[in-house]
């Protein structure tokens, strides 16, 4: 996006939100809205957390604070959000996922359960998808399992947990073996894939250009439903592995806020998440359109969640 | 392949009085938050991406490769004028910078460091421009397994600075390896070491390690130090002779074998996506050491260790940038904070940038080489107004590095969290120094730990647990053969020292 | 005793505590992988444990130095972690002006004008350049 567009995109927001009826007006945040994203500089979240951030600046005039809380993927962050007083101003920005997985494997260790937060909304659902190098000998899953039967074993890179356990889900349905290469982050995948270090990894974006050059293909869609990139790509679910990861980018703040304010802040959010401007970045760091599924879609995305990560964890 | 009309018209966008500004305004902010203690080169960037958020594609990414450069030559200032480096790979430029700077030559010492920073950057800037593509495409060649053999290798050669005994030596090494050791661990990704603080979970924060090892352990030892007799921070004009104060041609010359070297080793590591300019500028430093005529002249201000060191880093922060256009895998956390600025401003790096966005591409090169000489002259004048300001008492400087290296680490990490753990570090350094351990070989190891772990589990993954597959791996083999031909040697040399060290 | 001897007791202790003590307790046990998240950092106690032992038979002439500096040091150190526990409890903007003060006078600084800029003049320099330049948070 140029600048023109770019300064186009946020003056028409800013007319909207002077000329639309003004939502909850009688609340503002009393000194700077930190949202603190659960994840380093530079990654995806922090991307999408700091846009959504200056949008949100610019279209309520709050001071809005956007900071890095890494830590566990997310986990940390949560952590310290739950300890909290509610009513601090402090929004947390995360991934549904390793929050889960982490409440699911170590709920003990844990100061926080989903009842600790007040949802706010949700940013971007991640699609994650099983690609390999374009000259793999295998198409779909079941030709993959076929292949690394023959062969006897066939490396895959992972980046995560959940995907571990699709994998060894998918071990266990097939009686294929596979060689489980752990790499940091979708990045690493997509370099042991061109370097022939591994025939497939997953990948949550990253081999987006990729594809579109023709140097990967798309195995399996790892999601629930398909990819809404590669449509006649079968899911793991549908090739006979009833296993699936729906990682979501959500924001929530500390349970008992004052409801007020989470109806101030959820509405800036939801406006800050239709501004086309957002929506670029969004589809380049997830390759999906923004999805906000609101404050109670929200919470039941979190509570389905949790049971779909105790089937998957066998717990 | 880009043709020539692109390639022109991308450096005609770039060489504008407008961008000009941007990479001015971008290594001048670089270059002053690089120098101040406590936030460096990686803050500066993370600071800036916001600012650029309302601006043209090329002026914005002009402007952050103007921080990224400047806040290179920044991050030496304080290494080599207080001894406090903010990160490890200045930790290289202080062991003799700094004892440079305490005879008297401040100015000549940091000029060094500027001079041989840009040389090295320009080095691995022009190897980007024209040779990226095969070079990244021999970087993805490097699988785990080579990436073990070379991490093995750059821990042979770092035993050419483990000094008089081996065993303290080793000491130091295991112990950076054991903290790098907290956090998930690599292959299964159980809370390891965490004691309960998920803040801990993705490993102990850098920045707190780093400056609480390496800066504030050294401001407490100066404390001590000072006390009741408050100097100058340093003595900027105990000798107002030219020659002091700058680095001539001749003196520049004699080190352009160092920097090649240098350059070299920094391009090369800079293409592998995680090793970093750390590894980078100790590996560099020790060859140098290692080839020198008089390696007893280095650690007491010799201007080779400096052009060595700082050579060095610097070339690894542009070929840094070559996995990152090419394949779109950033290699290091600078490298990530572009991606994401590249991300916010429309650009997709990856294996269609070249040829969807060449012009852009070839713009950003444009406003590489520009940065790098705006680098050059903004330094030559900046220096003299750090030199100034270090010329403060004593008790000034040391309450400020302090105040600046809280509010740093607070801003780079989780709050006051990882204050404390800074403040942790910093009386763990003091006393390792104090006790005669080394705080570069910790904190090498402590860099490069993560990484060997993690690439030992993906290479025993794909090889069945069985490792004596390395030796079907040609460059693997030769790694480890040159690890044993430089560990060897190095022995030798240390035991040569210890055994002089013991006859005095 | 030698100061090797000292710290060579100290890895030979620390190396041993990972070992049967630590590690057992704050690392997973995973069934299965490539390499067990116990494994690196067992060797590396045990390379601690045996490099501590072997200092402590056959220590090198390294001095530590003037007792008098370590003990100013300690009391440095704990001057910082005071500032650092009332910097969580108060803010940083009430407790730097305190704490640089504090370190400016027991390095030996009297002359006015340096306290007075160390106490007041950094922190409004920070303060202003954090919150009002980079429109961040102060801890």
């Amino acid at each position: 996006m140029n600048l023109k567009s770019k300064i186009f995109a946020l003056g028409a927001s800013a007319l909207m939100a002077f000329s639309a009826p003004v939502l909850a007006e009688d609340w503002a945040p009393d000194g700077p809205l930190t949202i603190q994203i659960g994840f380093g500089a530079g990654g995806s979240t922090d991307t999408m957390g700091r846009v959504l951030g200056k949008v949100m600046k610019d279209n309520t005039g709050w001071n809005v604070v956007v900071e890095n809380k890494p830590g566990g993927g997310g986990v940390a962050m949560f952590t310290g959000l739950s300890q909290m007083p509610p009513n601090r101003n402090i929004v947390g920005m995360g991934v549904s996922i390793p929050v889960l997985v982490q409440l699911v494997n170590r709920g003990d260790q844990l100061p926080f359960d989903i009842d600790s937060f007040d949802y706010l909304g949700t940013v971007a659902k991640a699609e994650l998808a099983l690609v390999a190098s374009k000259d793999a000998p295998f198409d779909t899953l079941e030709e993959m399992v076929a292949h690394a039967k023959e062969q006897g074993t066939l490396a895959v890179a992972t980046m995560a947990p959940p995907q571990v356990l699709v994998m060894k889900q998918t071990e266990a349905k097939t009686g294929a073996s596979f060689n489980l290469v752990t790499a940091d982050g979708g990045a690493e995948v997509m370099k042991l894939i061109l370097g022939g270090q591994v025939l497939a990894g997953f990948g949550s974006g990253e081999q987006y250009p990729y594809l579109e050059s023709g140097d990967m293909k798309v195995i399996a869609g790892a999601n629930q439903s398909r990819l809404s990139y590669a449509p006649d790509v079968k899911t793991f679910t549908e090739s006979g592995v009833p296993a699936y990861v729906d990682p979501v980018f959500f924001l929530a703040m500390t349970g008992g806020t004052d409801p007020e304010a989470i109806k101030a802040i959820s509405a800036a959010i939801d406006e800050a998440i239709k501004a086309p401007e957002f929506a670029e970045i969004v589809r380049n760091a997830v390759k999906g359109d923004p999805i906000n599924m609101g404050v109670e879609g929200t919470k039941q995305m979190m509570v389905d969640g949790l049971a779909n990560a105790k089937v998957l964890f066998g717990k | 392949m880009v043709d020539l009309a692109t390639i022109t018209a991308g450096f005609g966008d770039a060489f504008t009085p407008f961008n000009l500004m941007f990479v001015l305004f971008g290594v001048l902010l670089g270059q002053f938050v690089g120098a101040v203690p406590g936030i460096g080169p990686i803050m500066a960037m993370a600071i800036a991406i916001p600012f650029t958020f309302g601006l043209d594609p090329l002026p914005a990414i002009a402007f952050l490769v103007g921080v990224n450069k400047g806040g290179l030559v920044g991050g030496a200032v304080p290494a080599i004028l207080m001894n406090t480096p903010g990160t490890p790979d200045a930790a290289a430029t202080a062991l003799d910078g700094h004892p440079l700077a305490k005879r008297g030559k401040p100015l000549k010492a940091t000029k060094m460091a500027l001079f041989s920073s840009v040389t090295g950057d320009l080095f691995s800037d022009i190897v980007l421009i024209t040779v990226s593509a095969p070079l990244a495409i021999m970087a993805l060649k490097m699988g785990p397994i080579e990436v073990v053999a070379l991490m093995i290798f750059a821990f042979s050669i770092l035993a050419g600075l483990i000094g008089n005994s081996l065993i303290k030596g080793m000491i130091a090494a295991a112990l950076g390896l054991l903290v790098a050791s907290v956090g998930q661990d690599p292959e299964h990704y159980t809370p390891r070491l965490i004691f309960g603080y998920w803040d801990l979970f993705d490993g102990l924060p850098l920045p707190s390690v780093a400056i609480g090892m390496l800066a504030i352990s050294e401001i407490l030892r100066r404390m001590s130090l000072a006390h009741g007799n408050v100097k100058s921070g340093i003595i900027t004009d105990g000798s107002n002779r030219p020659e002091d104060r700058r680095v001539s041609w001749a003196e520049y010359w004699a080190c352009r074998y160092t920097m090649l070297r240098g350059a070299t080793i920094g391009t090369i590591l800079g293409a592998l996506p995680g090793i970093g300019s750390t590894a980078a500028a100790f590996m560099s430093y020790a060859m140098t050491k290692a080839g020198s005529k008089d390696p007893s002249s280095f650690g007491k201000g010799n201007l080779q260790g400096i052009a060595a060191s700082e050579s060095a880093n610097s070339a690894v922060v542009g070929a840094n940038l070559i996995p990152l256009l090419t394949l779109g895998i950033p290699g290091s956390v600078g490298a990530a904070l572009i991606i994401s600025a590249f991300m916010i401003h429309g650009m997709q790096p990856g294996p269609l940038l070249f040829e969807q966005q060449g012009r852009l591409v070839y713009g950003l090169f444009g406003a590489m080489l520009m940065a790098n000489f705006v680098n050059l002259w903004v330094g030559q004048l900046g220096l003299r107004f750090w030199t100034k300001v270090v010329s403060a008492p004593e008790s000034i400087i040391f309450s400020a590095a302090l105040l600046l290296c809280i509010v740093g680490v607070s801003m780079a990490t989780s709050g006051l969290f990882g204050v404390a753990i800074m403040l942790i570090f910093a009386i763990v350094g003091y006393l390792m120094s104090t006790f005669g351990y080394s705080l570069v070989i910790f904190i090498i190891a402590f860099f490069l730990g993560p990484r060997f772990e993690k690439s030992i589990a993906q290479s025993l993954a794909l090889t069945n647990g069985d490792l004596t597959q390395m030796f079907k791996s040609p460059v693997a083999v030769a790694l480890l053969v040159l690890s044993v031909v430089s560990f060897v040697y190095f022995m030798r040399k240390n035991a040569e020292a210890e055994a002089i060290d013991s006859k005095t | 005793m030698s100061a090797d001897r000292i710290s060579g007791i100290f890895f030979l202790l620390l190396g041993l505590a990972m070992y049967f003590v630590v590690n057992p307790a704050y690392i997973e046990t995973v069934e299965g992988g490539s390499l067990n998240p116990k494994t690196v950092p067992n060797i590396i106690s045990v390379i601690i444990a045996l490099c501590g032992g072997l200092l402590v038979v056959k220590p090198t002439h390294h001095e530590v130095g003037d007792l008098r500096n370590i003990a100013r040091t300690g009391f440095y150190s704990l001057l910082l972690i005071a500032g650092l526990y009332a910097m969580s409890r108060f803010g940083f903007e009430y407790v730097a002006p305190v704490l640089a003060f504090a370190i400016m006078w027991f390095i030996g600084e009297r002359r006015p004008f340096w306290l007075a800029f160390g106490a007041v003049g950094m922190p409004a320099l920070i303060w202003f350049l954090v919150t009002q330049a980079l429109g961040r948070a102060l801890p």
